[in-house]
């Protein structure tokens, strides 16, 4: 198994804000970026999600030709300007980007502009569909916007495992520094709103009419996000030769697959405690070492039941003494940067030494009240160990675990 | 520890038909399999013949199955019988799924946004299947697979990125069986895109001829069985070839088209390229594609003249064709025959050694599948006799 790597540099845009240091400052702040869905045009049961505003993703052109930037999909220019934080963050210059790799999960791609491109042609507005509007579709776009905007040309993957894309993207990156594939290697996770996710969601009735309430004995569902988070990752040796700061080590990771049903979880969590057993093993990190979960937390009723089970079974009688919280509950379920976005949250949670809350979380499940859920608000407390997990459709299940750099 | 990588068995579905029998006939005799499309004339392309689901699929979660799922598990089922495999005899948490597709379920999106479009609302049974990783889900819950899984998507070089991360898994020890490969349809909406975009042959396809007009599209599936050399020795597998990891590279492009420079591709390709018998290209007869392959590859074999095979002339164009594309390198390797490109004319690009008119026999000890992709991906698989 490979030895921890370090994570350096980390670039995040979400409904908190346009950057890392805005992401912290809601964290802390136990705000909640869900609100009314403006991205299109929608009425169903639900219109609430928490949105990157367009202008707040950024315009490219200093470092893409103005035909190329005038076609990025709204996914593509959110990864760029994390990655792009990212890189300046970990102090990577030119010649260490060259080799780089670069991990990308994603569900959607640029599928927001492919849907407004098809319903002008079905509706007649265009007399064709363009291809030039479908240039942007394909989920691996953003990698390539990413490699070709920072010259980063090292080996290069996209990934697509429903909500825990992201998270399995940084465990590929892990693996190819460990592994000697690249010295550096930028994981992402990126995905935006659009029809198709937010119509079948709520299609399935997993959408909570209020902005979403992890754990709360009244949640009724997921609340949609959007967003992007990138992870400079590197061997601890090169960060240090190089004069890096370590913000974190990623010790391990663990990865399973239910092969149980296309969208519910294994009703026992089989696949969840799969992944997290292993990803514990991997990082030679016992369960009563670990001080902090960010959990899945998606607020669906199922899910939230599974993984306190889950929980349950493998930390046991000291789960008390475990924080949980759900980052959803402030920046949404942003799907394929989910994975991402809640593992750089948890880096920040080990920086700071801070428990992102549960926020919305206002009356716990009663067979619950032994958990510390880190309801409404958000508070100090020094962590060294902790774990994320993100679970997808389909029963794809990946967990990472983190520490602070001191835990070596 | 590093594994070796044998590859045990292929599964395909091609415009040939389903299985690799009839994929390996056609392209050795020099057919193509492209033809008419349903649904109005001026549609071509190349598509497997309709699938039975029962022939395939076991489960009461199959029956909402999408086609490009289908033929995942199809060709994965069929994989598995030609190596000798057993679903049942696997070790869920020690078999691992190396999947990709390039576009996913076309189909029921098409559907969905139709509905989405006419009533306002999602369609709640088709949903799941809109997920980039459907084909993983239900390949997992049909041969209870519970190991490493993935699902990647790489552009034209997809596929050849999903047996590229297969390896991985296989030579990392993560796991002891590994179905690696990947799947695409082709549907009317994508056609008419690339048709009316001016992106098609307006007759034949004629990969890495100067007079190529364009790509003609086409779908198809290839699965591969991985096990780690030694593991396949002992149970006495059939062994096509060692598949050699190989962890890609990128190379400066504009995002949504080819690399121009084919310089840092011939650096990039060189040492997998110098000494192999064989290269099978990805050229579709898209002349900003083949252009800059052929003269990559020229570059890259030196002095040496290697013989090279383009299948995507009879197998038309689409993202996964290269999984296909490591199908025809191991059989290549296990039968000593080069299959012909199709559709060739005149000169080839870039003088290089383009197998023509009929299939040529020689032994092959090294083949190489480029595996380029727009964006400049690269995700070359170097294949060798076992």
């Amino acid at each position: 198994m490979p030895a921890a790597v370090a994570i350096t540099g980390l670039g995040a845009i979400t409904g908190l804000g346009g950057d890392v240091a805005a992401l912290a400052t809601g964290l802390r702040e136990g705000r909640c970026a869900i609100a009314r869905l403006t991205a299109f045009p929608y009425r169903g049961r639900c219109d609430l999600a928490a949105q990157v505003p367009d202008a707040e993703a950024g315009s490219h052109g200093d470092r893409l030709p103005p035909a190329t930037e005038r076609r990025l999909s709204h996914a593509d220019r959110m990864a760029l300007a994390a990655a792009t934080e990212a890189c300046r963050d970990a102090g990577l210059d030119a010649p260490s980007r060259c080799t780089a790799a670069v991990y990308v999960g994603a569900t959607t791609g640029g599928m927001r502009e492919t849907e407004e491109a098809y319903r002008r042609f079905r509706g007649g507005q265009d007399a064709r569909f363009r291809l030039s509007r479908l240039l942007g579709t394909p989920l691996s776009t953003a990698a390539t916007v990413v490699s070709q905007a920072l010259g980063l040309f090292g080996p290069r993957s996209t990934l697509s495992t429903a909500c825990s894309s992201s998270a399995l993207a940084l465990a590929a990156a892990a693996e190819a520094v460990a592994g000697g594939r690249a010295p550096v290697a930028l994981a992402i996770g990126t995905d935006q709103l659009c029809r198709v996710t937010y119509a079948g969601f709520d299609a399935l009735q997993a959408l909570d009419p209020s902005p979403c309430r992890p754990f709360d004995r009244e949640r009724m569902g997921l609340s949609l996000g959007e967003g992007a988070a990138a992870l400079v990752v590197e061997n601890v040796d090169h960060a240090r030769a190089r004069g890096a700061r370590l913000r974190a080590l990623l010790l391990g990771h663990g990865s399973s697959n239910d092969a149980h049903h296309v969208t519910a979880p294994h009703p026992d969590g089989a696949g969840a405690r799969v992944a997290l057993e292993a990803a514990l093993a991997a990082a030679r990190v016992p369960p009563a070492a670990v001080d902090y979960v960010n959990a899945h937390g998606s607020g669906t009723r199922q899910n939230d039941a599974v993984e306190v089970g889950v929980l349950r079974t493998v930390f046991g009688a000291r789960l008390g003494r475990v924080a949980v919280s759900s980052s959803k509950s402030q920046v949404g379920h942003c799907l394929g940067a989910a994975g991402a976005i809640e593992a750089l949250i948890t880096v920040i949670a080990l920086e700071q030494g801070f428990l992102p809350p549960t926020v919305n979380l206002r009356h716990p499940e009663p067979t619950w009240d032994d958990l510390d859920l880190v309801a409404t608000a958000g508070r100090r407390a020094p962590i060294a160990v902790a774990v994320s997990s993100s679970y997808g459709f389909g029963g794809h299940n990946v967990t990472l675990v983190l520490a602070r750099p001191d835990a070596l | 520890m590093s594994h070796a990588v044998a590859i045990t068995g292929i599964g395909v579905l091609s415009g040939f038909g389903i299985g690799t029998e009839p994929f390996w006939e056609g392209l050795v005799a020099g057919r193509s399999a492209i033809g008419a499309l349903p649904g109005g004339p001026g549609r071509r392309g190349a598509v497997v013949p309709p699938i039975e689901l029962r022939a395939f699929a076991r489960t009461p979660a199959a029956r909402r199955i999408d086609r490009v799922s289908l033929l995942t598990l199809a060709a994965s089922r069929l994989a598995l019988a030609d190596a000798g495999l057993a679903p049942e005899s696997f070790e869920p948490a020690r078999t691992a799924l190396a999947l990709g597709s390039a576009f996913g379920n076309v189909a029921e999106t098409v559907d969905f946004l139709d509905r989405l479009i006419a009533r306002g609302a999602g369609n709640a049974f088709v949903f799941p299947n809109l997920v980039m990783n459907a084909p993983l889900s239900y390949a997992s819950i049909e041969l209870v697979i519970r190991g490493p899984s993935l699902m990647v998507t790489e552009q034209e070089a997809t596929g050849e990125a999903a047996v590229l991360a297969g390896a991985e898994l296989i030579a990392g020890g993560a796991a002891d069986v590994c179905l690696a490969g990947a799947a695409d349809e082709l549907h009317a909406v994508l056609h008419d895109i690339l048709r009316d975009g001016g992106a098609l042959a307006a007759e034949t396809p004629r990969p890495l001829d100067a007079a190529a007009d364009g790509p003609c599209p086409g779908e198809g599936a290839a699965l591969l069985v991985l096990e780690p050399m030694a593991r396949a020795r002992a149970r006495g597998a059939r062994v096509y070839a060692r598949l050699v990891p190989h962890a890609g590279f990128g190379v400066p492009a504009p995002v949504h088209g080819w690399p121009q420079d084919p310089g840092p591709i011939a650096d990039g390709l060189r040492s997998l390229v110098a000494d192999a018998d064989l290269v099978v290209a990805g050229a579709s007869g898209a002349p900003a594609r083949d252009r800059v392959e052929a003269a990559a590859l020229a570059r890259a074999r030196g002095e040496r003249r290697v013989p090279v095979t383009a299948p995507r002339g009879a197998l038309g164009d689409f993202g996964s064709a290269g999984a296909l594309g490591v199908a025809v390198a191991a059989l290549a390797i296990a039968n000593g025959i080069v299959p012909p490109t199709t559709g060739l004319l005149g000169t080839p690009r870039a003088g290089l050694d383009v197998v023509g008119g009929g299939a040529r026999r020689q032994p092959i000890g090294a083949a190489v599948v480029d595996g380029l992709a727009r964006g400049g991906i690269c995700r070359p698989v170097r294949l060798e006799a076992a």
